[in-house]
């Protein structure tokens, strides 16, 4: 009989060298595992501090701050030559009303420069406000009526609490006069904070607090209407032919190669083939829309190949046989039986690849996207802007009211592609068939 | 199918249709210090309702007067901002593009400003230490030599011992044109050598006073004035050259530097008494009037009073008016479309 | 003529054609025994197609002719485009029809017809994206030879100053107009570097963390999160780089007596790092889940801890996949724009300090061309050749780390 205290001295599994070995192990094993989670809690804590930095900027851009004055309609300022016609009303000086309007209110104001204050106090939209009251109701000449008039970008800041009270006079934007006012004012009740519906109907101005995104997003959507119109279908045509019709030769592998290549270019790559071929050889307008479209369209097709492949790929062999034992052509197979099982996969594909593109600004910007566009684009050869572009040329601008209206227009552009990707994973979670 | 071709000939057609409808909006580019009080006016006039809204571009004045006088047409540009008077030479290639008829608009003065941050003491300079400071050569002991000098203190004694850093415009800028011949022209003026030079060979003398260091005390911060205000805020040593206007829409930020003793203000710049300011401008092509809609009335709300007038809109943005008499002469030419004719 | 009125005559034509064809179609006498006889519209269509298919042709033809000469202003020009033309555009509609129609007899193979035009679509639509590689190829490769005509490559290649703003008139000094891009590349180079040190670690260990040790609920729900990270916009990403991070950096660096821009290599490259963590955990996921369990197997039936078993054997395993997918990573970190346009500097920097403020190829290729538009000066070409540098990197990056895939990957059965 074997000594079994023997094999137990031999055995070494649990001496106390291997035990603490094992708890050096485990130790190490443990440590390995908090990295990383680590890890993962970094990078979504890098997430959550995006998000939270942009939302707390931009949240209170969907407000706007007015106050309300006794505007006079005077008959003299709105017709001053007597000329009584609609011309007249649309170029009187609605800045004159105001002005008047603010002396009345602040009647103790007298120095040049003071009044230069009071008077900006009210933002410039606020004479265009005036102008499409009177003209929706020219009745209301002649009468004193109670308007709530959009208030300057520095006031809208102060009142939402950016500019704060307590710094030397020198180093802030509202000077003590203008407090003053903006108190006389808050204290009758003639301040208030109204959802800001100018952001979202209105174009680009100079004036933050009346600067909106309805071009930007009018323009964004033409650009993608445009870049699916011409990608979709030859994105979908060229993954049918790879797959199905396309020989093992060297000119299939031309093409595929093409398509993994494309999908890794740089995005500027594509604007400056944009700008040199469709702007100065084919003299298509610049800033418009539709060149923006097509740029985009090349930049957006590998994607919709490539997820276009995948899907057809998906559908079993056995749904081509049946077809094509019944008889028919392969052509009719593809169109007729492969296509429309492959559908919801190429879609939620498409829809990743337009979300990309509405994110993309770089092309844009080499294609003369990015000059100064007030005007709502009314057809896809306007000049236009995309939201991305225009969330760029606000960052750019010195005027702090624009950092809260570029942070704005950030969570805009953000919801929309949260949508459209909740949309495709949707779709593909509705559609998912399993074979 | 028939979807198809019809869409391939809708693209087609609007496409090319593109080159052949008429544009129907002004287009306007040039000047960034000018940009401000454009493109405000485009909004005012465009807001009006009887026309479209101008597109207003940014592109410097320089490369603006290029784009404007390479030729007629829809594809080009119907008016140039510029923040320095046309030159003779600029001129001649409009002539020879076929703009014979150029109508000039002034709108007011505008300051150079060497602003920084608020945080730190204002800058103090004279013309001439301006040069030492950033020209590529710069007189020592009589002789030509490469910008020696790595601090202001090395410039003079009595300025602060910190790097020299000065943000400025690129040559597409007409602030750039104006700065180097007023300011460091200005000082080149005071070294005997170079004095003797200018009388002698003018080119010469232009070439030294004109070029800025490029060993990276000075850095070409772009045509976007707005970026060098932020960097400024951002970098308290650096120094940066722009227009008045940026420094008085952002004076809680920034302070401007004392020039041959003299602060840049409102007052002082419209005086005459600081010493380094300049009109501003914009050209239009008579041949585009009549046939891009808006243009004349484009010009008569730039030169109304509500616009550069003295309490007018523009002021507001920073702008220097011109004097009352002055603003009657403009407006006049302005709406007779005066031709502008280089002496 | 004016193209409205045309288009909508060619249509008219067009459809009267489709009725024609498909009515004439039900006359026919069917074959014997044929079973697939053609449908009327599939007869109809074939009319449309002999109709149509000229007129886009020729058109097509005129369009490239008068872009190519861009003679707008020759009256014999203007006389063929407003007059001539569009009575060609009828007559071969009308001939077209004319011919088709005659052709619609028993026993026509409308079908093949019909393939055969789909095919040739499909196959035009395949080679859309050879024309683009060609297109883009083509158009950076003539400008830059254009830019090495006035710039000896040396200078470009090899070069330590660059300052491209030259004067603009005769009469104008601007800059010596160097264009040495070794400046740029080390700008880039090192924004990539320190956005590749934060995103590897942290994509890597969520990847491992996610396959090998998460639960099912918590792996569905932080993948789709961590994707996230790539679907912002990068624009965003620059004005958080601009406005938060850099600001954060330079608040910290002189808390602690450092002297850090507000526009540091260290701002721009955090925050790319941030936007490529997906890149990274998403494409090392998918390779480690690749190993198959048999390798995991063997090694805890030997006794090795779940971190001693990632470390020797899974990913020796997925190495060459991982090395791919930081290949890619590095190819679009190079390739971004729009962080570095906001968050990082305008003037070239020949510096390994991340603190400074450097400048990368992209920024300089935005800012050449964004405003400027003339083609003949040095500045705006030496846009095209930064721009076909970039291109060619990328490209090389993405085949070497195809090749790296291929060639060294396990071959597990």
């Amino acid at each position: 009989m074997t000594d079994m205290s023997d094999l137990k001295s031999e055995n070494q599994w649990m001496s106390e060298e291997r035990k603490a070995l094992l708890g050096k192990r485990h130790r190490t094993e443990r440590r390995f595992k908090m990295l990383g989670l680590g890890a993962i809690f970094i990078a979504l804590a890098m997430l959550v501090t995006l998000f939270v930095n942009i939302t707390s900027k931009g949240y209170s851009a969907f407000v706007q701050t007015r106050f309300e004055m006794n505007v006079t309609f005077d008959e003299t300022v709105i017709y001053p030559n007597g000329d009584r016609s609609a011309q007249a009303i649309r170029g009187a000086s609605y800045g004159n009303l105001i002005r008047n309007t603010l002396r009345a209110e602040f009647p103790d104001v007298e120095k040049r420069r003071d009044l230069r204050s009071l008077f900006g106090i009210v933002s410039k939209g606020a004479s265009r406000q005036l102008r499409k009251i009177v003209m929706e109701k020219p009745s209301i000449i002649g009468t004193t009526t109670a308007i709530w008039l959009i208030a300057s970008d520095d006031m809208d800041m102060f009142n939402k609490g950016y500019i704060p009270r307590n710094v030397v006079e020198a180093d802030r934007r509202v000077k003590d006069k203008e407090i003053k006012w903006f108190d006389h004012l808050d204290a009758k009740g003639s301040v208030q904070k109204v959802f800001n519906w100018d952001f979202f109907s209105s174009g680009d101005s100079r004036e933050p607090e009346i600067a909106g995104i309805w071009g930007a997003m009018v323009g964004s959507f033409y650009t993608l209407l445009i870049t699916f119109a011409i990608s979709f279908p030859i994105g979908v045509m060229s993954a049918i032919y790879l797959e199905e019709f396309a020989p093992k030769n060297r000119f299939t592998d031309i093409i595929e190669v093409n398509i993994n290549n494309l999908a890794a270019v740089p995005s500027i790559v594509f604007g400056l083939l944009g700008m040199g071929l469709f702007l100065n050889l084919a003299h298509l307008p610049r800033s418009a829309s539709l060149v923006g479209g097509i740029t985009l369209a090349l930049m957006t097709l590998p994607i919709i190949i490539i997820s276009a492949r995948a899907s057809i790929r998906a559908v079993p062999d056995s749904i081509r046989q049946a077809a094509l034992g019944l008889g028919a052509s392969r052509q009719q197979t593809a169109f007729h039986h492969v296509l429309p099982l492959s559908m919801p996969g190429i879609l939620t594909g498409t829809i990743i690849g337009l979300s990309q593109a509405l994110g993309e600004t770089a092309p844009l910007l080499m294609i003369g996207m990015v000059a100064f566009i007030v005007d709502i684009p009314g057809n896809i050869t306007d000049p236009a802007t995309v939201l991305p572009v225009q969330i760029f040329l606000w960052a750019d601008s010195p005027e702090r009211a624009f950092v809260e209206k570029t942070s704005g227009a950030i969570l805009v552009l953000l919801s929309f592609l949260v949508f459209m990707n909740a949309l495709a994973v949707l779709l593909r979670r509705k559609f998912e068939r399993r074979w | 199918m028939i979807k198809k071709t019809l869409g391939l000939a809708v693209i087609a057609t609007v496409a090319l249709a593109g080159q052949a409808v008429a544009r129907d909006q002004i287009r306007i580019v040039g000047s960034s210090t000018v940009f401000p009080f454009a493109t405000t006016v485009a909004e005012t006039f465009g807001s009006k309702g009887a026309f479209k809204t101008p597109v207003v571009e940014s592109t410097g004045s320089g490369g603006g007067l290029k784009l404007f006088c390479a030729g007629i047409g829809e594809g080009h540009p119907d008016v140039t901002n510029a923040s320095r008077r046309i030159k003779k030479t600029e001129v001649e290639k409009c002539a020879k593009a076929g703009i014979t008829e150029i109508t000039e608009v002034k709108v007011g003065f505008d300051g150079i400003v060497l602003a920084n941050s608020k945080a730190t003491a204002p800058v103090k300079l004279t013309k001439q230490q301006i040069f030492m400071a950033l020209a590529k050569q710069v007189p020592v002991n009589g002789k030509l030599v490469a910008n020696p000098y790595k601090t202001w203190k090395d410039v003079d004694a009595s300025l602060p011992n910190t790097k020299i850093e000065v943000l400025g415009p690129p040559p597409t800028s007409g602030t750039r044109d104006a700065f180097v011949e007023l300011a460091m022209e200005g000082g080149a003026k005071k070294f005997p050598s170079l004095k003797a030079l200018r009388k002698s060979d003018k080119k010469a003398f232009k070439v030294i006073a004109h070029t800025v260091r490029e060993d990276g005390a000075y850095i070409e911060a772009g045509e976007n004035d707005n970026l060098i205000v932020q960097k400024l805020t951002a970098n308290k040593n650096a120094v940066g050259i722009f227009g008045f206007s940026f420094l008085d829409q952002n004076a809680d930020r920034i302070q401007g530097g004392i020039i041959g003793g003299v602060k840049p203000t409102f007052e002082n710049i419209s005086a005459g008494d600081y010493g380094i300011s300049r009109s501003l401008y914009f050209y239009v092509k008579n041949a585009h009037v009549g046939k891009v809609p808006g243009l004349k009335e484009y010009l008569a709300e730039f030169t109304s009073e509500d616009a550069f007038g003295e309490f007018g809109y523009l002021t507001e943005k920073g702008l220097i008016p011109l004097s009352e008499e002055e603003r009657a002469l403009v407006r006049s030419r302005a709406s007779t479309l005066s031709k502008l004719n280089l002496m | 003529m004016s193209f409205t009125p045309l288009i909508i005559l060619l249509l008219a034509i067009c459809t009267f054609g489709y009725w024609y064809g498909s009515k004439k179609a039900l006359t026919l006498v069917p074959e014997q025994g044929r079973v697939d006889r053609g449908q009327p519209r599939q007869f109809g269509t074939f009319v449309v197609i002999w109709a149509a298919v000229p007129p886009v042709f020729l058109f097509a033809l005129w369009s490239v002719f008068s872009i190519m000469s861009g003679e707008y202003k020759n009256k014999v020009f203007n006389q063929i485009d407003q007059i001539i033309l569009p009575v060609l555009l009828i007559l071969s509609t009308v001939l077209g029809c004319y011919v088709a129609i005659n052709k619609i007899k028993t026993g026509l193979r409308v079908r093949k017809t019909l393939e055969f035009v789909i095919f040739a679509f499909l196959i035009l639509a395949s080679t859309v994206s050879v024309f683009t590689t060609i297109g883009i190829v083509f158009s950076l490769l003539f400008e830059t030879l254009n830019f090495f005509e006035k710039v000896p490559v040396f200078d470009f290649v090899l070069g330590l100053n660059w300052s491209p703003q030259t004067a603009l008139r005769e009469d104008q000094v601007g800059s010596s107009g160097a264009f040495g891009a070794i400046p740029l590349f080390a700008g880039t180079m090192l924004i990539t570097l320190i956005a590749m040190l934060v995103a590897v670690p942290l994509g890597l260990f969520s990847a491992i963390y996610m396959t090998e040790y998460a639960s099912k609920t918590f792996r569905a729900i932080v993948k789709p999160i961590l994707e996230i990270l790539a679907g912002i916009p990068t624009v965003v990403y620059g004005f958080f780089a601009a406005l938060t991070v850099g600001v954060f950096f330079r608040d910290v660096g002189s808390s602690i007596g450092l002297d850090v821009v507000s526009e540091s290599a260290l701002a721009a490259g955090v925050v790319m790092g941030m936007m490529i963590i997906p890149f990274i955990s998403s494409l090392s996921d998918d390779v480690i889940t690749a190993v198959p369990q048999s390798l995991r197997d063997g090694s805890y039936a030997l006794g090795a801890t779940k971190s001693e078993t990632v470390l020797k054997v899974i990913l020796p395993a997925a190495l060459p996949g991982i090395v791919g997918a930081v290949l890619l990573a590095v190819s679009r970190a190079i390739g971004e724009t729009m962080i570095v346009v906001m968050a990082a500097g305008f003037a070239a920097n020949l510096t390994a300090n991340p603190l400074e403020a450097v400048t990368t190829v992209t920024v300089q290729i935005v800012g050449l061309l964004v405003g400027d538009q003339e083609f003949d000066s040095a500045k705006t070409l030496a846009a095209f050749a930064l721009a076909l540098v970039l291109f060619l990197i990328t490209l090389g990056l993405n085949v070497i780390a195809l090749i790296v895939v291929r060639k060294y990957r396990e071959k597990y059965d």
